[in-house]
């Protein structure tokens, strides 16, 4: 309708944004956890994607669920198996109920040494909620975190 | 309604792997599934509820389930605790 605005999610690290497709492990290829994108990272500095709620930080501080102010559920999952390294490598910079801007750093990581254990550091960005979205575009290529768009949605 | 209780035996407990895999799995049924960790509950087909129990190794949660395939989703479900968690 008229003045319908579309939202916007932006790049939680800098890296290569791809498509959740291309994520080599099918839990996320498949969307089984909703639909989104993955980042591949080349920076430490994990950011919101949204203004939203910090609803979830993982006990292995390897994922993180993020309420947008406007009820996107937003699940943040550093690396691939990551759950494995029981939190070597990451160190939340949020608490549960903390409110956060798109922007606002979540986690700080050591991607080398998640790399040097075996662990593949594709960032999946999944909307679990994503079925209840009107329209869901995905923009791919360089993106910077906290700043390029990776997502654009209606609901 | 049917319910079960199990203990989770697997040491990374329900993250986001089995959450996702135990969602899809209870979506195939109509029947309402909710699960049960001491006071919080959740809906099984809701990953971000699911996800929000954080559910661990050694404890034990209650599922309930009520509705027209609840004999087919007991089946189901309690099989998927017991074969992966």
């Amino acid at each position: 309708m008229f003045g319908r605005k579309k939202s916007k999610i932006v790049a939680t690290q800098t890296g290569e944004c791809v498509g959740i497709e291309s994520v080599p492990d099918s839990v996320f290829a498949d969307k089984l956890l909703g639909d989104g994108i993955a980042i591949i990272p080349t920076d430490n500095k994990v950011k919101s994607p949204v203004n939203g709620t910090v609803v979830q930080v993982f006990d292995t501080l390897h994922a993180y669920s993020i309420k947008s102010d406007d009820g996107l559920e937003i699940l943040v999952h550093i690396g691939l198996n990551t759950v494995e390294l029981k939190g070597e490598g990451f160190t939340a910079k949020v608490s549960e109920g903390d409110k956060v801007h798109a922007g606002d750093i979540l986690c700080e990581t050591d991607i080398n040494a998640i790399k040097e254990k075996g662990y593949e550091v594709y960032t999946p960005i999944v909307i679990t909620n994503s079925d209840e979205l009107k329209k869901l575009e995905f923009l791919k290529g360089q993106v910077i975190g906290g700043e390029t768009t990776v997502m654009e949605y209606l609901k | 309604m049917k319910e079960f209780t199990y203990k989770i035996c697997d040491e990374l407990g329900i993250h986001a792997r089995p959450a996702g895999l135990l969602v899809k799995e209870a979506s195939d049924f109509e029947s309402e599934i909710m699960i049960y960790k001491g006071e919080k509950s959740a809906d099984l087909k809701r990953l971000f509820a699911l996800m929000g129990l954080s559910v661990k190794k050694d404890d034990t949660i209650r599922v309930t389930i009520s509705g027209s395939d609840e004999d087919a989703a007991l089946t189901a479900i309690e099989g998927f605790f017991k074969n992966n968690l």
